[in-house]
């Protein structure tokens, strides 16, 4: 094999940045929809309401019993087939549609987790002072379990940011398809795909020193 | 704080949903893979090729607009069986089943299954050679069927993949990969990989474009039919591809 291509490699990356937004776009509007899925699934499960405890079970099942792009697939070739008017939904719709559901089915477990983590000791302290239910999730709950859910919740964000590369199976030339085309043009695989893996590490490492900062700051009444 | 996040999002999503385009009559949507050189490929960030051309040519023939869809080519069919794009520009051979099922235009692309292997291969040396090796295809692609279809296809080791067969027949992990004649020419002579053509091509076959064969797809297939004739005899459709290929792959 010859030598690497530098040249062809920074040239790469203007192009490759043109792609950026969109896959930024999709991960953010997906992991925002997803949160708020979640955290809705995850009062459910933890208060049991009837019907809806049974329901969200299957939902979680399912989305984390099967792989995104079998999801991706289906709603975008499949179910079109069966009802004419899903193929309304373009490419990236479907793409964040498929990331919202196939993560918030991981992230309600893990949010309900830190609700069920928060001891029950704050709860009837909390209750025997005369707090409403509500002013006992907002005050009291909610602050400590943000506190335990947002190094998982930020595991899964990463993960959404590097799932967004299966979105070219569904004609959605993101940074991956557009990595993918300018390789079978040039045929210089090593050096487009070793330049696509850097954009990503980068974007991944620049949310993990943001995390890192919100961790210090929930945790600051913890400090000694 | 977490509220205005999800509203935000929330927008953003219906915009983005109702942004899409419509299904319209002043521009036919072709899909390609945009990984197939010459036919369709990138560099820097612009789509071109053989396909490309042509298409555009029949475009500007019918009076309309093109609108080019890349995607990987598994994902292609499904986007014109949902109606996500009109027809496939991406050297589609005709098929029996594929025949049964979509309405074909005429041919205008006529070539050769071919046997591609590593630079330095001594064994194969074309597709009777294939017994007991193993060979790389693009998946949904016609040359699987075209392999499966040889007397001694059990003995072959058929792998599918979704792309990249050519690097990894450089590469040694299989023997070798099978393509159409004209674009692995091109690829040895143009691309730095170390392969070659084993043999001659074993299977004539012919290339056309497919549309849902209902009676609106149908329609649009004879427009096509009828600006790809008029270019086939105005000779643009041969200067087409002497530019890509030195050759004159339109004709029988």
């Amino acid at each position: 094999m010859s030598v690497l291509d530098i040249d062809y490699m920074l040239g790469l990356v203007p192009i490759l940045l043109r792609y950026l937004p969109l896959t930024l776009q999709m991960a953010a509007v997906g992991m925002a929809l997803a949160l708020v899925l979640a955290c809705g699934l995850a009062v459910i499960r933890v208060l049991r309401i009837p019907g809806l405890n049974a329901a969200t079970l299957l939902f979680i099942s399912f989305f984390r019993g099967t792989p995104l792009l079998v999801q991706l697939f289906l709603f975008y070739y499949g179910l079109p087939q069966l009802l004419a008017f899903l193929t309304q939904i373009n490419g990236i719709t479907a793409t964040i549609m498929g990331l919202t559901l196939h993560f918030s089915a991981y992230m309600a477990e893990s949010i309900r987790a830190a609700i069920v983590g928060v001891d029950r000791s704050q709860t009837e302290a909390a209750l025997s002072i005369g707090m409403t239910n509500g002013q006992l999730m907002r005050r009291i709950v909610l602050p400590q379990a943000t506190r335990v859910a947002v190094p998982t919740l930020m595991n899964y964000f990463i993960d959404m940011i590097k799932a967004t590369s299966l979105a070219f199976t569904l004609g959605v030339t993101e940074l991956m398809g557009a990595t993918q085309k300018e390789a079978a043009g040039s045929f210089l695989y090593f050096e487009a795909f070793i330049t696509v893996a850097v954009f990503y590490w980068v974007i991944v490492e620049l949310l993990a020193w943001f995390q890192r900062r919100l961790e210090t700051r929930l945790n600051e009444a913890y400090r000694r | 704080m977490l509220k205005r996040i999800a509203l935000t999002a929330l927008v953003t999503g219906l915009m983005t949903a109702s942004s899409l385009t419509q299904a319209d009559e002043h521009a036919i949507k072709v899909g390609m893979s945009g990984g197939y050189f010459p036919f369709t490929f990138v560099e820097q960030d612009k789509l071109q090729g053989f396909e490309v051309d042509v298409m555009e040519a029949v475009a500007d023939e019918m009076g309309i607009e093109v609108e080019f869809v890349t995607a990987n080519f598994s994902g292609l069919f499904g986007m014109l069986e949902s109606g996500r794009i009109d027809t496939i520009a991406n050297q589609i051979t005709i098929t029996e089943e594929r025949a049964d099922k979509y309405a074909f235009t005429d041919p205008y692309v006529y070539d050769g299954a071919q046997v591609v292997v590593k630079e330095g291969n001594e064994e194969v040396h074309g597709v009777e050679d294939l017994k007991g090796k193993t060979v790389a295809v693009n998946l949904g692609s016609n040359y699987e069927q075209l392999l499966r279809e040889l007397p001694y296809a059990d003995e072959i080791d058929i792998r599918t993949y979704e792309s990249n067969i050519e690097q990894d027949t450089a590469l040694g992990r299989v023997d070798a990969f099978v393509m159409d004649r004209v674009s692995a020419s091109q690829v040895i002579k143009e691309k730095p990989l170390p392969l070659a053509l084993a043999g001659q091509p074993f299977s004539k076959i012919r290339n056309a474009l497919p549309f849902r064969d209902t009676e609106a797809g149908r329609a649009l297939r004879d427009r096509v039919d009828a600006a790809l004739t008029i270019l086939r005899e105005s000779g643009t459709l041969t200067a087409i591809s002497e530019e890509w290929f030195g050759t004159d792959i339109t004709t029988p």
